[in-house]
């Protein structure tokens, strides 16, 4: 598994942490918990989501990990944050090193 | 001087005038009486994210780069992308008049999510989901400042849900709570306007009501006249009236906002594309197998758990694997887009399709769609084909659909196999068309005219016009100087200004094709194989 990059994590859980505060959502968020299951979330606001995690990390191939998830049994299909962090950790373009 | 745009999502006067003349949406007719109005054409495809792009860029899909909700990334992939502000290539009246210190107040238009970095306030709409809308709002701290407004309650002003029933229906006893939620999500959107009015003394206030295109496409036999029961039930009834208090709600919200805006305002009111009633539904992949174009996998295990109204990353990439791509040759992605792809590999090779074939199919295609009959009455199923190059013509066209149909009774796509090629609804739903709505009220605007049809392009031009700026000569569209007295326009001509620079156009990979001759020997006898060449 993709291991993860711990500012991506912070990100992601930061991003979150901050719109929860509109979703009546009192548990802490953590990288297992799930976007649709424990957050509520319906399947397109994730590709919504993705579209803003974009702006932020440039464009990553969503379709194929959105597609992975869509084949899965219904009941599985589901995104972790954690799932999500190790998605953009192997996938986010380099960051530029400026001297 | 302000300029208001009131946006009507799927508005028309088939519907609209018999509300005027009943006295159900007095203001309307007030402002058509002290206007000009005529008939406003959607582009292809007449849909809400495409559409609306248009209004706002002056210009066609082709050159502006959204043809859908979903899209290609890449001209050749199977893969489709939800569509965002990112996907619009070109300049648009917000950024235009932001560059030129112009401020703009813009709610609830889609593709406006990632919030664009205009000089004044963006609350975006569309499918803005309303648990994200704190990070789509422009500039930060604007939703929490919207948050201390009793009006402003993101669940109702941006229910997804709402969009599904829309689309997919509900059950009787819901209609009428999902009637009253829009009643009540317009007048939210309205006290934003109004307030943000007050706040930020626009130079440009443009707001979107789309509960007429949701209303209509799930009550239309409540609301057209032409399609209302004999014989209403009480349920009927019921439905029917509170059709109409939606409408009339709506009449008093435009007014309440206009007055806002003062009698030296110029209002445009336009909507992205008009709406009729329609019962037709074309099964188009199942008309592609039939016909030999499309082969399904078999494969597509999770289709057989999905909800019928799942919207979502499961749709997104159905066909991915509903489809077996080593035979097929054309699909359809989105029922939407109302357009077929044709692969931009050879099925069952990984080498590319060479133009010839592709236009040969496409020709094959357009001719086989055009014979099609309804079973009902024997008549055409389609009016028109559009292929790639008629619809799109631009730097973005290898984005879009190879051929594009308009259904002769503005009939839907489902893209879903089925027995059946043609399915009929039993009553009538509404659905698009190209005949939308335009009005325009306010200083050297004529008075009680109506005018030929304008093109949704030509919104634009009107509106940079109206705010003093100059019009792009890379728009599409035009000043449509015939709604001006005479005078208005001689004291203030149109003004023009450079084109933006035009992008690199986006080349398919079959026009990037670089073979050995080897290779290409190989493919040809693929095509020929598979009846693509001679």
């Amino acid at each position: 598994m993709t291991e993860l990059d711990p500012q991506v994590l912070d990100d992601i859980l930061s991003l979150l942490g901050e719109l929860k505060e509109d979703w009546d959502y009192e548990e802490a968020i953590e990288p297992q918990t799930r976007f649709i299951a424990d957050l509520g979330l319906e399947s397109l606001e994730i590709v919504v989501l993705s579209t803003m995690i974009q702006q932020q990390y440039g464009k990553l191939p969503f379709p194929v990990f959105f597609d992975d998830i869509g084949q899965r049994p219904v009941d599985d299909r589901d995104v972790t944050v954690a799932e999500l962090v190790a998605f953009v950790s192997e996938h986010r373009q380099p960051i530029s090193q400026e001297a | 001087m302000p300029t208001l745009l009131l946006g009507l999502d799927g508005a028309t006067f088939s519907v609209l005038d018999p509300y005027i003349e009943d006295g159900v949406m007095p203001f309307l007719g007030e402002l058509i009486e002290g206007g000009t109005r005529g008939l406003l054409r959607s582009i292809m495809p007449p849909l809400t994210p495409p559409a609306w792009t248009s209004l706002v860029t002056g210009k066609h899909p082709g050159q502006h780069g959204v043809f859908d909700f979903f899209q290609k990334d890449e001209p050749g992939s199977i893969y489709f992308s939800f569509a965002s502000s990112q996907n619009v290539h070109s300049a648009t009246i917000w950024s235009l008049a932001s560059e030129q210190e112009k401020r703009i107040i813009s709610l609830n238009f889609p593709l406006m999510f990632p919030a664009p970095p205009v000089n004044g306030v963006v609350v975006p709409g569309g499918m803005m989901p309303w648990r994200q809308l704190r990070l789509g709002c422009h500039p930060p701290g604007l939703f929490q400042r919207l948050q201390q407004l009793d009006a402003f309650e993101p669940r109702e002003m941006l229910d997804m849900e709402m969009e599904v029933k829309a689309i997919d229906g509900c059950p009787e006893s819901e209609y009428a709570d999902w009637v009253q939620l829009h009643i009540r999500r317009e007048a939210r959107w309205a006290a934003v306007c109004r307030h943000l009015m007050a706040e930020e003394q626009a130079d440009l206030t443009a707001v979107m009501f789309d509960g007429v295109d949701k209303l209509q496409h799930l009550c239309w036999r409540f609301i057209d006249p032409a399609c209302r029961p004999t014989n209403p039930t009480g349920w009927e009834q019921d439905m029917i009236d509170l059709c109409e208090l939606y409408f009339r709600s709506l009449d008093g919200l435009l007014a309440e906002i206009v007055s806002d805006a003062g009698p030296d305002a110029t209002v445009v009111v336009a909507s992205d594309h008009g709406f009729g009633p329609t019962r037709d539904v074309f099964h188009i992949n199942s008309w592609l197998e039939r016909e030999g174009y499309l082969y399904w996998s078999g494969e597509d295990e999770a289709a057989k758990s999905r909800a019928a109204t799942d919207v979502g990353f499961a749709e997104m990439t159905r066909h991915v694997h509903a489809i077996d791509w080593s035979r097929t040759v054309a699909y359809a992605a989105t029922p939407s887009s109302q357009g077929i792809h044709i692969v931009e590999q050879i099925p069952g090779t990984s080498g590319r399709m060479p133009e010839e074939a592709r236009a040969k199919i496409a020709v094959e295609l357009a001719a086989s769609l055009m014979d099609l009959r309804r079973p009902a009455d024997g008549l055409p199923l389609i009016e028109e084909v559009w292929t790639r190059e008629q619809a799109f013509a631009g730097p973005y066209e290898a984005l879009g659909p190879d051929l594009s149909m308009v259904l002769a009774d503005g009939g839907t796509l489902s893209i879903l196999p089925s027995e059946t090629i043609v399915a009929r609804r039993e009553q009538p739903r509404g659905h698009h068309r190209w005949e939308g709505t335009f009005i325009a009220k306010g200083p050297g605007i004529r008075s009680g005219a109506e005018v030929p049809e304008l093109s949704i392009v030509d919104i634009a031009p009107l509106l940079l016009h109206s705010l003093g700026l100059p019009v792009p000569e890379d728009m599409a569209g035009r000043l449509p100087i015939e709604i001006f007295e005479p005078e208005a326009l001689a004291a203030r001509p149109l003004r023009l200004a450079p084109a933006s620079p035009e992008p690199e156009a986006l080349v398919g990979a079959a026009e990037a094709l670089e073979l050995e001759p080897d290779e290409q020997a190989a493919l040809v006898e693929r095509l020929r194989a598979l009846g693509y060449v001679e």
